[in-house]
């Protein structure tokens, strides 16, 4: 008996688009009238060419294991009429699959013609339209002076409320706050110094004013629970959680240390 | 006012309009009923196809546009850079083919039928503008539906979708 692979050498191991390509060899190769179907033969032949793949390594899309078991089901209805259906009412299992596959290859003979077509009417030019710019009666003005001068001190009073008065006076632009770890973390010590546990949300309580803050004080924490120097703890689900000092005695010059871990 | 005078006007605004311009809206301007000019522009057609003019006039999808020739295109194509298009793959046309015949259309259903995910092949042609999201079906889950654009016919030399060729579905050529 031939194995798998050995087959795999005799069959030419094409590129099929997709299961209905592969069904339409085989269907081609056999000769087979596309009304009269041999599920049994197809279905063998259709499954030795996925394990062929396989064997070979080739990456076998879903798709083919799809209809490899779309072929599995009609074969096993084939071989087990159901008892339950009048004989009038027999359903030939293998109507749909054959509708499937003449409404596919329909579609692919149209995909050829389309790009035949597509590549005659690809030669043409189109023109653009054209920018129409409607010609503007040219509005009369009626300026005097007085007019004139109105509208100028018009402008610049809008101006100088526009204008910010401080700008003169500021040193510099804003910068771009930078929040150490370090310091945020020798915050966290030192309120635990000060008493011997506060609450996580206090953290970001009106000390801290930007998002930087806000994420660095959190890593302060993750860290500071990472080197044992603070202990977490929750009541329970969803109270909140309290951090706490932990017995080994933290100074607040330890922090520096902390320079290292970063 | 004569007809010669009409077609003349006509071929003015098809070139300033650039873009196609819908029968209706020559209708508005001319002040002329659009079954007359229906006429007289299915006449035009037909005369500046079988002169030796350099441009005809295309029917598409209710509207007209000005283009060149087929067999002209070598030369026309001097005038640019060389067109870099790139084609479209096979399975981009087959799912084309599928919504062009079958809109709207989900992309379950295309899928159905080609038997292969289409993911890329919508996304490619929605890129190109041959084909839109036409709203949602409703049904469960409410999925997007397809359908062919105007550029689509431009592309494909089509007047209208009842231009396609029918496909006959109930049987095929034994190769």
């Amino acid at each position: 008996m031939q194995s798998a692979l050995t087959k795999a050498c005799t069959i030419k191991i094409q590129n099929f688009e997709g299961p209905f390509d592969l069904l339409f060899h085989l269907l081609e190769k056999n000769q087979i009238d596309i009304y009269d179907i041999p599920i049994n033969e197809i279905t063998g032949q259709y499954m030795e060419y996925l394990f062929a793949m396989q064997e070979l390594d080739l990456e076998v899309a879903s798709e083919f294991l799809v209809m490899a078991s779309t072929l599995l089901h009609i074969k096993s209805r084939m071989l087990l009429p159901d008892k339950k259906e009048a004989k009038e009412d027999e359903v030939d299992p293998r109507e749909e699959l054959v509708m499937r596959l003449i409404q596919y290859k329909k579609y692919k003979e149209f995909s050829k013609l389309m790009k035949e077509r597509e590549d005659k009417w690809s030669r043409v030019f189109y023109k653009s339209p054209e920018v129409i710019q409607t010609s503007q009666d040219d509005i009369v003005l009626d300026l005097s002076y007085d007019e004139l001068t109105r509208v100028y001190e018009e402008l610049l009073a809008k101006n100088k409320k526009k204008k910010n008065n401080t700008t003169g006076q500021m040193a510099q632009i804003v910068r771009h706050e930078k929040v150490s770890l370090k310091s945020k973390m020798k915050e966290v010590i030192r309120a635990l110094l000060r008493k011997g546990y506060f609450a996580f949300s206090e953290l970001f309580s009106l000390k801290c004013k930007s998002r930087m803050e806000v994420v660095t004080g959190f890593l302060a924490i993750l860290e500071l629970s990472k080197l044992k120097k603070i202990r977490l703890e929750q009541k329970e689900r969803f109270s909140e959680v309290l951090i706490h000092r932990t017995d080994t005695e933290i100074q607040e010059d330890e922090v520096e240390d902390f320079s290292a871990v970063n | 006012m004569e007809i010669k005078e009409i077609e003349s006007i006509i071929e003015g605004l098809l070139f300033t309009a650039g873009d196609t311009l819908s029968l209706q809206k020559i209708s508005d301007i001319l002040e002329i009923d659009k079954k007359t000019l229906k006429l007289i522009l299915n006449n035009m057609i037909v005369n500046f196809q079988n002169s030796k003019r350099g441009v005809i006039i295309r029917e598409i999808n209710k509207g007209y546009q000005l283009c060149t020739r087929i067999e002209h295109y070598d030369y026309i194509k001097k005038l640019f850079e060389p067109r870099q298009k790139q084609g479209l793959s096979h399975a981009a046309f087959e799912t084309l083919a599928i919504i062009a015949y079958n809109q709207p259309i989900t992309r379950a259903k295309i899928e159905q039928i080609r038997g292969v995910n289409s993911d890329s092949s919508i996304t490619r042609l929605i890129e190109r503008n041959l084909i839109r999201e036409a709203g949602r079906l409703d049904s469960p889950g409410k999925p997007l539906i397809y359908e062919i654009t105007e550029e689509f016919l431009r592309c494909f030399g089509f007047r209208s979708l009842g231009d396609l060729p029918r496909l006959e579905m109930n049987e095929i050529q034994n190769d």
